[in-house]
């Protein structure tokens, strides 16, 4: 008896495309053995590996959490070869999909907090399974207030427009800011840079975990906005980006320092982070 | 421990069946001048006049290339087809180095992702060991506690002494293996050759002339991520890459997909080199590891670093291939000896 193949992605279906921006889809993945999606086990913030066959395969983050269905949703930003290939296939093409892999966001440890959630751009997809997780019916109890703060260059450039401005907004106990980059004609909302933007909601650390995720320079003048509110390293959660071929921390090359970040990460806190060498 | 004898005169004949036994993988010779594990069909190919051979035999449990699937995609219907478990191998003549070397791989291919593809070829191989009956300049296994003829990790560890091998039966593979050819292996002088062998060891030890301390190297860089030394050292690598494809520890691989018809392809994996810029490079456009000096830095904290972080295993085993076939002569011991310094002068 030899050992399964890790590399072998399990078939599935897409079965919804959605065009979140001018280069963000988001696609719904189902797998074709109804079985796999039982035991896949998928939490939020791990990531999988989305192979179109014949060009290759790409590391992408879960963006819906398990609480949300049988299926999966990647959001994937037309960037790269791989990711051009897929931004033209089309409702009912097989691909391939294997996973889950890495880390989670430590959802038992947030227990009983208020959750505030900082994306940019592209970058509430990582999150985005954290926060349907926590604002779903099942374990809305287990989590206080929930806040989502997010911005965009432009308002064609917000990604899960009906997640935003529909259904979070409605949850109980759930607020969602959303600014944009620039002034623009018929957006009434708030309009400055993402790190700003916390700094004005002037959140309160008080038994509050912050889940951050953006481009790295977001990332930067957010942290020194959350210092400056007094918040500590344990309290500020993000999810990093690197290049992956085998997500099980065989291939080599998304190391920082010892890590591995497919499989001792995508999940870092702040504390966690400045452990490691700069080199991410 | 049991032991055994195999006279010289009969090797080719055990050579000879176990090929026919077995795939049996062992050293040629390639262009005169170059060395490597390949696959042979007897005795006559196999040449046992190397020291240390060009390439590391670790292909035979993790190739070059590699298939992963098979697919057919029509548009309806997806099949993927996965390998065959790999046959019955023997990999015969592998020096102490590189038999270190496979136990520094095995934690990186076991673990909560087993790897099959390794995991399968390991299990199916028999590795037969072959004491170092020579001591190149580049050499320095002594300083990984290891020696010329240490057989740890080999299932059955040959060592070449007079008309005789000196056999030292080192697992239950390696018994099996002795049963199943005993005409071989005779059990007389065995008590006499283990000290001849004890000699030997000692003598080839004496013959080292790299002297290699690692003391204290590990602490330097557990403590130091940014070393003003790291912008001298990178300025003369070219990033060939050659130090990571001779090198029988690094396990970096890439996977692609190969189209072989309108409807089906290949998904490989094959060697990958850390010192390659798009090696780390994201579609984005960001690089984590942007120059040589960062490739160059990774590359030793992984051999000296990086591995005993994560496995409790040295990273680099002592082989020398990096130092010889370095077009710029970067040279691992003389880092060792820099770092050494770096962290005295602290």
């Amino acid at each position: 008896m030899h050992n399964p193949s890790p590399l072998t992605p399990y078939p599935a279906t897409v079965t919804k495309i959605v065009d979140e921006t001018g280069d963000v889809k988001t696609f719904t993945v189902e797998f074709d053995d109804p079985e796999v999606m039982e035991n896949f086990g998928n939490k939020p913030g791990q990531v999988a590996q989305l192979s179109v066959f014949g060009e290759g395969e790409a590391t992408i983050s879960i963006t819906s959490a398990p609480t949300r269905g049988k299926f999966l949703e990647f959001s994937v930003r037309r960037v790269g070869r791989l990711t051009n290939v897929l931004h033209q296939i089309e409702v009912g093409q097989k691909i391939g999909v294997r996973g889950p892999y890495g880390n989670w966001f430590p959802y038992d440890k947030m227990k009983g907090k208020d959750l505030f959630f900082i994306g940019g751009g592209i970058a509430l997809a990582p999150i985005r399974s954290l926060i349907d997780f926590a604002l779903s019916d099942q374990y809305r109890k287990d989590f206080g207030k929930v806040e989502i703060l997010y911005g965009a260059r432009s308002y064609m450039d917000l990604c899960f427009k009906h997640d935003l401005f529909e259904r979070w907004p409605k949850c109980p106990n759930t607020q969602v800011y959303t600014t944009l980059d620039r002034p623009e004609e018929g957006w009434d909302g708030h309009v400055g840079f993402v790190p700003n933007y916390v700094e004005e909601v002037n959140p309160s650390p008080k038994n509050k975990v912050a889940i951050i995720c953006g481009p790295p320079i977001m990332i930067k003048f957010t942290l020194a906005a959350m210092e400056k509110l007094k918040f500590n390293d344990e309290q500020i959660i993000t999810t990093l980006e690197m290049k992956m071929k085998c997500g099980i921390g065989k291939c080599g090359r998304c190391n920082i320092g010892s890590k591995y970040v497919c499989v001792d990460g995508p999940v870092f806190n702040l504390a966690q982070l400045k452990q490691l060498p700069p080199e991410f | 421990m049991d032991s055994r004898v195999v006279s010289k005169a009969q090797l080719p004949e055990l050579l000879d069946k176990l090929a026919r036994d077995y795939i049996l993988v062992a050293p040629v010779h390639e262009e005169e001048t170059v060395t490597l594990f390949k696959k042979v069909s007897g005795a006559n190919e196999v040449q046992l006049d190397y020291t240390n051979s060009d390439v590391s035999p670790k292909g035979c449990l993790f190739p070059q290339t590699e298939k992963t699937i098979s697919y057919t995609y029509t548009g309806d219907t997806l099949d993927m087809k996965e390998a065959a478990e790999p046959p019955k191998t023997a990999l015969f003549g592998v020096r102490p180095c590189d038999i270190k070397s496979i136990l520094a791989l095995d934690p990186v291919f076991e673990g909560k992702f087993l790897d099959s593809y390794y995991l399968d070829k390991r299990k199916n191989t028999v590795i037969i060991g072959l004491s170092c009956s020579k001591v190149l300049s580049t050499c320095f296994c002594t300083a990984f506690n290891s020696g010329p003829c240490d057989g740890s990790g080999a299932d059955l560890m040959f060592t070449e002494l007079g008309d005789k091998y000196y056999v030292e039966v080192n697992t239950d593979k390696g018994s099996s293996l002795v049963e199943a050819y005993s005409q071989f292996f005779g059990k007389q002088d065995t008590e006499q050759l283990a000290k001849a062998k004890e000699e030997q060891a000692k003598k080839l030890e004496g013959q080292f002339t790299r002297k290699v301390d690692l003391e204290g190297v590990k602490q330097v860089l557990d403590e130091n991520f940014e070393l003003p030394y790291w912008d001298k050292v990178f300025k003369k690598c070219l990033g060939c890459g050659i130090c990571t494809f001779v090198c029988p520890t690094c396990h970096c691989f890439d996977i692609f997909d190969y189209v072989t018809g309108e409807v089906s392809g290949d998904r490989f994996r094959c060697w990958d080199s850390c010192m390659f810029p798009d090696f780390t490079l994201m579609a984005g456009g960001h690089n984590p590891r942007p120059s040589k000096k960062e490739r160059v830095r990774n590359r030793f904290m992984h051999k000296l670093k990086y591995h005993l972080d994560r496995y409790n295993l040295e990273g680099c085993v002592g082989c020398g291939r990096c130092i010889s076939k370095c077009p710029v002569n970067i040279d691992i011991t003389q880092i060792i000896k820099d770092l050494k310094e770096v962290g005295q002068n602290a």
